[in-house]
């Protein structure tokens, strides 16, 4: 046998700190979760792998055409408009899929919790890290689409892991907040959705920043995804600069996120288990 | 080691407290209105209230008492997943819970799959149930349906692969929400035994459940609840009594 485990509820549990522990002992389910995630979307279907690109890539098709074609929409210094669109895409996808489907997990996945002693971050760490992984593989079709463009991806381009690392703690503390949402109001499933829509004209991902008025950039500057889509078209070779500004913003919001997100749960928690 | 190392469970003075709102109140929408208008009430409610009692190596101590008086809140302190609002609760060793048994489960996901997924869940390592696929496979008579998502499985089926794998375990503490005896005739022959074989695996055992017989035969200790605080606490014939002079008036 394994040794013994001691339940003692008079221990008190460290915010942050017994989370992160709890997600690293339960790292093989965490595993699972992830493996079920990837396997319930691929294998279970004829095109496989293809499916997570079918989303952005089809987005992607649609944008292109409106605003290439129809809106004859050009970038300054005549850089192609499609990797840029592409990472963009393929960046609010991974923020989008991260943020929901770890907001669901947690408040479905309520039915075991409730039940079984397993701490609800893992539910929503494993949505993050399966979207990072649909991310990584999106990013085979973008080094296609760069290539196409005789762009290729730059020698740090091995920076653009510091942008999934960071999505990982940004998305997983806010799906944690947003679960609580989900749990304490019905109606906040639809009311995210148009937050969303509303975020995703608020990051440059098919106009260049640079069309933008002096007021409006600055507003669009305190939305941190713009930060995080800067430094990633920098790095992976879409040119374009990333600012001292954009890493900062990045790495500040994303662990305020986190240590906010997983604060505010461990806090929750316990009164949401009362409604559930 | 000391002697109070062999208490499993040891439960002192628990208060489990929820501040809940009058009325329930469930869209975002409906709490903007009600806090403008200033129309939230809120009310202390003791879904637990000074519970005490332990549990000591291979007795059984049961839970008994009227719907909704905190019996499946107790075993959800004692599980872990409800912090009490005050008192202590410790529980040493590998909790074994019988509650609403399938509740990990993954419709997509296959027989097997399953029996990791919900083993892992239910705080073995992945390793480790890899190796058990085959035997509670067999158990549950599913071997040959191993492959399949459990979708496509029948109500029936399902049930008896949850409980081949919960039941897969020699537990410290076996938590038991009713006596389940679940599939056909035959089954459900199986699974009883098999609870009662577990209960006298020399665990200690937490059992809620409305079949006083059971509770008569099965256990050293009953406690009585009555909303949410212990009513009577001791030997079952004299608990069960108490309880059914209750219930008769």
């Amino acid at each position: 046998m394994s040794e013994l485990q001691v339940y003692d509820s008079a221990v008190p549990l460290r915010p942050v700190i017994s989370q992160i522990q709890a997600i690293y002992q339960n790292r093989g389910l965490l595993r699972l979760l992830v493996a079920r995630d990837l396997t319930v979307r691929y294998k279970r279907s004829v095109i496989g792998v293809w499916w997570s690109l079918l989303n952005p890539l089809f987005t992607t098709a649609v944008m292109y055409y409106v605003f290439n074609t129809v809106f004859k929409s050009k970038l300054p210094g005549g850089a192609p408009f499609l990797p840029y669109l592409l990472s963009g895409v393929l960046l609010m996808t991974f923020f989008n899929q991260a943020l929901t489907m770890g907001a669901d997990a947690v408040a479905t996945g309520a039915g075991i919790l409730t039940k079984v002693y397993v701490r609800p971050e893992i539910f929503a760490a494993s949505a993050a890290i399966s979207s990072a992984i649909n991310f990584m593989i999106g990013l085979a079709p973008l080094t296609i689409v760069l290539a196409i463009y005789r762009k290729t991806p730059t020698l740090h381009f091995p920076l653009t892991l510091l942008v999934i690392g960071c999505m990982l703690l940004f998305t997983t503390g806010l799906s944690l907040l947003l679960a609580i949402a989900y749990i304490n109001f019905d109606d906040s499933r639809s009311l995210i959705q148009i937050f969303l829509m509303a975020l995703q004209y608020m990051t440059p991902v098919f106009y260049p920043i640079s069309v933008l008025g002096p007021h409006t950039r600055d507003v669009i500057q305190l939305n941190p995804l713009e930060s995080f889509l800067q430094i990633f078209r920098h790095e992976f070779g879409n040119g374009g600069v990333s600012t001292l500004f954009n890493w900062e913003m990045m790495f500040g919001s994303s662990i305020l996120a986190f240590l906010i997100g997983f604060y505010v749960f461990m806090k929750r928690w316990p009164k949401l288990m009362a409604k559930l | 080691m000391s002697i109070s190392n062999e208490k499993i469970v040891e439960v002192t003075d628990v208060t489990l407290a929820y501040r809940r709102t009058r009325h329930r109140v469930s869209s975002l929408k409906q709490t903007a209105i009600d806090t403008i208008k200033r129309r939230m009430a809120y009310e202390q409610f003791f879904a637990l209230n000074g519970v005490s009692f332990d549990i000591a190596r291979g007795e059984t101590v049961s839970v008994i008492g009227r719907n909704g008086a905190g019996k499946s809140t107790l075993l959800k302190v004692v599980a872990r997943v409800l912090p009490p609002t005050t008192g202590r609760v410790v529980v040493r060793g590998h909790v074994a819970p019988m509650i609403e048994l399938g509740a990990g489960f993954n419709p997509e996901l296959t027989g097997a799959e399953n029996i990791v997924m919900y083993g892992t869940l239910l705080g073995r390592t992945p390793k480790e149930m890899r190796g058990r696929i085959e035997a509670i496979a067999d158990w549950a008579g599913l071997s040959e349906h191993l492959d399949i998502p459990i979708r496509a499985y029948s109500s029936g089926m399902t049930a008896r692969l949850a409980f081949a794998t919960a039941t897969d375990v020699t537990p410290d503490l076996l938590l038991i929400d009713e006596i389940l005896s679940v599939g056909d005739e035959d089954f459900k022959d199986k699974s009883r035994a098999r609870t009662e074989e577990m209960m006298n695996s020399g665990c200690a055992v937490l059992l809620v459940s409305h079949d006083l017989e059971t509770v008569r035969k099965m256990s050293s200790r009953a406690i009585y609840l009555e909303h949410g605080a212990p009513k009577a606490f001791g030997a079952p014939d004299e608990v069960i009594e108490t309880y059914l002079s209750d219930v008769h008036h």
